[in-house]
């Protein structure tokens, strides 16, 4: 796994990680935090818990505050969980069938677009705007290099 | 309180298991959340099945398998006992599937670390990044609004289309703000994971976005929200960062770009 992140400090041989119950209580802290902070926000510009999460767990991990190893058992854990944990969002539809029953059909199909033109038009405008950097402003990136490792 | 006195079946299921609504043998309001977890469980479960030996046809990605035949059950379950799904739903289902639903908090926190693990990508590009989410959603908005009214949504409609780049519980709010309905926003949130869990793969290669990996991975991201970025995770360490970040930036950007493009196209 490490030469795969390089930014990964090195772990010196006697650092274990953290116990599981020590990683799930990190992230209950997290939440709770997070939890405090989310109604700080006004109804105009709503940022929902798990947002403020992510920031305030990344900016824990950037400031060395926390290691990796902290963290990293239960995080990639409940990653490997997120398609699972979306069954319910999903069934979550039966509640709303009389809406989809209505305009369903152009629903999906709008989705459907919107999905794709997201994902293109976003990946699209990256790759546009780090060509533009590196033919532009002769700034050197790695990131072709490391991908074909 | 019996809500559903009026429903002897329902009643009956209440005080056999207990639900959602307050029917319950021991006359607690909490539901008896097995019911929801043990069906979420046993559909996904068909799903791998069905994915394993189909060897891996996209239509029998688990999620999307879990979701339809979840519906299915309890629209059938619902007829058994007389009444709506939404009905059967509210009271058998959510109390276990808001359990399992809970469990997104620390899954959707969890992707700091895939972010983290490429910090020196993160470091090294976040102007490009940050304009790429501005730009590529602005350019999306567009189309997403011209493709909505083309398709012949109402104004509600198309307002409800607008928002659902961000994460639901940003989406379904802006959305009842710019004058949209909130749970087909949320429906629209769920819609895309299930569309890009299923044909992320296929799409990705389809419009030869693997090539770089940064725009594959800010792509996914805002396509398919965190079922995305589990997706760019499996692609590589620089998509599932790129991924992982485009999830937070975007949700901020659709706070702040959406309802002023809405007034300017006239919604409101």
């Amino acid at each position: 796994m490490a030469q795969q992140h390089p930014t990964t400090q090195p772990e010196t041989a006697g650092e274990q990680p953290t116990p599981i119950l020590g990683q799930m209580s990190i992230f209950a802290a997290i939440l709770f935090v997070a939890s405090l902070i989310s109604p700080l926000f006004p109804a105009s510009l709503p940022v929902p818990t798990p947002v403020i999460g992510i920031v305030i767990l990344y900016t824990l991990l950037a400031t060395h505050i926390l290691k990796l190893r902290n963290v990293e058992k239960f995080a990639d854990f409940m990653i490997s969980l997120i398609a699972f944990l979306f069954v319910p969002a999903g069934v979550q539809l039966a509640a709303s069938l009389d809406i989809l029953k209505a305009q369903g059909l152009q629903i999906t199909a709008v989705v459907l677009i919107a999905t794709i033109v997201m994902l293109v038009l976003v990946s699209y405008t990256a790759v546009g705007l780090i060509w533009l950097r590196q033919h532009l402003f002769h700034r050197k990136s790695a990131v072709e290099q490391e991908t074909t490792l | 309180m019996i809500i559903l006195a009026e429903n002897p079946n329902l009643a009956l299921w209440g005080k056999w298991l207990g639900d959602g609504l307050g029917n319950n043998a021991d006359g607690s309001t909490a539901g008896n959340a097995i019911f929801g977890i043990f069906l979420s469980l046993v559909v996904y479960l068909i799903g791998q099945w069905l994915f394993k030996i189909s060897k891996g046809f996209f239509l029998f990605q688990p999620l999307f398998v879990g979701m339809v035949l979840g519906i299915l059950v309890l629209f059938l379950l619902a007829k058994a006992f007389g009444t709506s799904t939404a009905t059967f739903y509210r009271s058998a289902y959510k109390p276990g599937g808001d359990i399992i639903f809970w469990f997104l908090n620390p899954a959707t926190i969890a992707f700091a670390v895939p972010l983290y693990r490429r910090n020196d990508i993160v470091k090294r590009f976040w102007l490009e990044i940050i304009l790429s989410l501005i730009i590529g959603l602005s350019l999306s908005l567009l189309v997403i609004y011209e493709a909505a009214k083309l398709i012949g949504l109402d104004t509600v409609g198309i307002a409800s289309m607008l928002p659902q780049a961000a994460t639901t519980a940003i989406a379904m709010p802006i959305s009842n703000a710019i004058g949209g309905v909130g749970a087909v926003t949320a429906t629209a949130c769920i819609l895309n994971s299930v569309i890009i869990y299923a044909l992320g793969d296929w799409l990705v290669k389809f419009f030869r976005i693997d090539k770089d990996p940064i725009g594959a991975g800010l792509g996914l991201g805002t396509a398919g929200h965190t079922v995305g970025s589990a997706k760019a995770v499996q692609l590589g360490s620089i998509q599932g960062s790129m991924a992982s970040i485009a999830v937070v930036i975007i949700s901020i950007v659709v706070d702040l770009l959406v309802p002023p493009f809405a007034s300017l196209v006239g919604l409101r």
